[in-house]
């Protein structure tokens, strides 16, 4: 039952998370989502003028940026850049802005494994920060098959992610977690229900290295999706707080 | 529009404040839309932050509190940003960013730069109009927002053709604050003017899109009030006494 990460007793425990919005000056909304030792910085600008060459005349424009910890961007951020628009693109009601363009960056501060999960997390709270039109919110959540043990851990860190057989980055939105909450609520059998949310379409975005069965990749999608609720959770108390101190002195 | 329960209490906003994100949808139990929608046809108003989605429901797509007024049953979301998106009839200020034969063109900091007629003011006629260079700021009315187009202004009240108070905002000083606070200051009550008023005269003018342009007798005084303006953002009542006492005491 024990994991290299010696701070977590149980296989199916996340990292403390952490994440605070509206840091940086500049920007129309930005947002920090810290996973234990994990920890992107997202800022987000628009909608706002576009150059002619990229501009779409029935919607904004979708521009993502990611940053590296150290050095110059390369295939990896250009493949988070890519995973991250084509997940957001959907989400985001691009129509109500036409001709402007959102840009999205996206920089890792630390990096302790989960990075995608965290871009993604930091991502959606820019976004809300800024207060460009989304249909729902997401939460993701990273898990992993352990070699040896084929145990499934959540949100590991880079040291046991060196271990893995096989790693899985699930992205779910909270339109989804609302129907199997009730469904969850109105019946005994809620595996059941949670089952056929997870596997329909609750799932945003999936992404999957090494190599695995299909019954381990179901139940890491279960097992995240139920994470997943952690964070949509999480978000929304974030959010309530940050509300609070904005309209404590219309309360007053 | 008002058809709805005339049984329903009068209060004209719900009582505490409710959350919602992006995705929550609005009950239709509240909205009063599927109670014998044939016969009482229930119509429903919406504001900013409430979009009706694909699937017939009416869902937020803006993080921030619900609100709700009987009348007329309306409802909107009350959020906060930074980036400004236009709104007809709302109350800008903008800075001149150059001038064509029939326009200026003006930032007031919205994507596309806003539009303002040459003719667009007081009394101005062909012969006789106001000539405004870039860099001067102006206090207008936005009189068409569309999405897919710039916004257009005027410098003047389109009820009375007077310019009640539209215009070139002479000396002073403008801050960008957020759209929320913003819209606080406009507040006839609002707590940070009234403290600072207190203590020192000055004249504010504030834009809907976040632009707020301070006047006063010294520059020092003017520096004053406006950081403390922007230090408001995030102080409760007392915080803000303290605030303003402390910046004041230094002078």
């Amino acid at each position: 039952m024990s994991r290299p990460d010696r701070s977590r007793t149980s296989a199916h425990q996340l990292r403390p998370f952490f994440s605070s919005q509206n840091l940086l000056n500049r920007a129309d909304g930005s947002a920090q989502f810290d996973f234990g030792g994990s920890s992107v910085m997202c800022s987000v600008v628009g909608p706002a003028e576009v150059r002619i060459r990229d501009e779409k005349l029935d919607r904004a424009t979708i521009e993502v940026v990611a940053r590296p910890l150290v050095g110059i961007p390369s295939i990896k951020e250009k493949a988070r850049e890519q995973n991250i628009r084509e997940t957001l693109e959907p989400l985001i009601l691009s129509g109500l802005h036409p001709r402007t363009g959102i840009q999205i960056v996206v920089q890792t501060m630390k990096d302790d494994g989960c990075i995608l999960s965290t871009a993604f997390n930091a991502t959606i709270m820019a976004l809300m920060d800024a207060g460009i039109p989304l249909k729902s919110i997401l939460g993701s959540v990273t898990c992993m098959v352990d070699e040896k043990t084929n145990q499934i851990w959540l949100d590991p860190t880079t040291e046991e992610l060196a271990q893995a057989k096989s790693a899985h980055v699930f992205v779910f939105d909270n339109k989804s977690s609302i129907t199997s909450a009730s469904a969850g609520a109105q019946g005994k059998d809620a595996d059941v229900d949670m089952d056929q949310d997870t596997v329909g379409a609750a799932i945003l975005f999936s992404d999957s290295t090494g190599l695995f069965t299909e019954e381990q990749y179901f139940e890491c999608a279960q097992i995240c999706f139920k994470a997943a609720q952690a964070i949509h959770g999480f978000i929304r108390t974030a959010i309530a707080k940050k509300l609070e101190k904005e309209y404590q002195q219309t309360h007053a | 529009m008002a058809s709805i329960n005339p049984s329903e209490d009068q209060d004209q906003q719900s009582t505490e404040p409710r959350i919602v994100l992006p995705g929550d949808e609005l009950p239709p139990t509240e909205t009063g839309l599927v109670e014998d929608a044939a016969t009482l046809a229930p119509t429903i108003k919406l504001g900013p932050g409430l979009q009706p989605m694909d699937d017939d429901t009416i869902a937020a797509v803006k993080a921030g509190v619900l609100k709700h007024a009987s009348v007329g049953n309306r409802w909107w979301i009350e959020s906060n940003q930074r980036r400004y998106v236009s709104v007809a009839g709302e109350n800008v200020i903008g800075v001149v960013l150059g001038k064509t034969v029939e326009h200026y063109k003006l930032d007031i900091g919205t994507a596309q730069p806003a539009l303002l007629g040459v003719l667009a003011f007081e009394g101005a006629t062909k012969r006789n109009k106001p000539n405004h260079n870039v860099g001067d700021l102006l206090y207008c009315r936005i009189s068409l927002a569309n999405k897919d187009m710039e916004a257009e202004l005027e410098c003047f009240n389109p009820t009375t053709g007077k310019a009640d108070g539209y215009g070139e905002l002479k000396s002073g000083f403008v801050i960008k604050t957020s759209l929320g606070l913003a819209r606080r200051l406009l507040d006839p009550k609002s707590l940070i003017l009234r403290l600072l008023g207190k203590h020192i005269p000055f004249e504010t003018a504030i834009g809907m899109n976040g632009k707020v342009w301070i006047n006063s007798g010294s520059t020092k005084h003017t520096i004053l009030i406006c950081n403390a303006i922007r230090n408001s953002e995030y102080l409760n009542e007392r915080e803000c006494s303290t605030m303003v006492k402390s910046l004041v005491d230094k002078l």
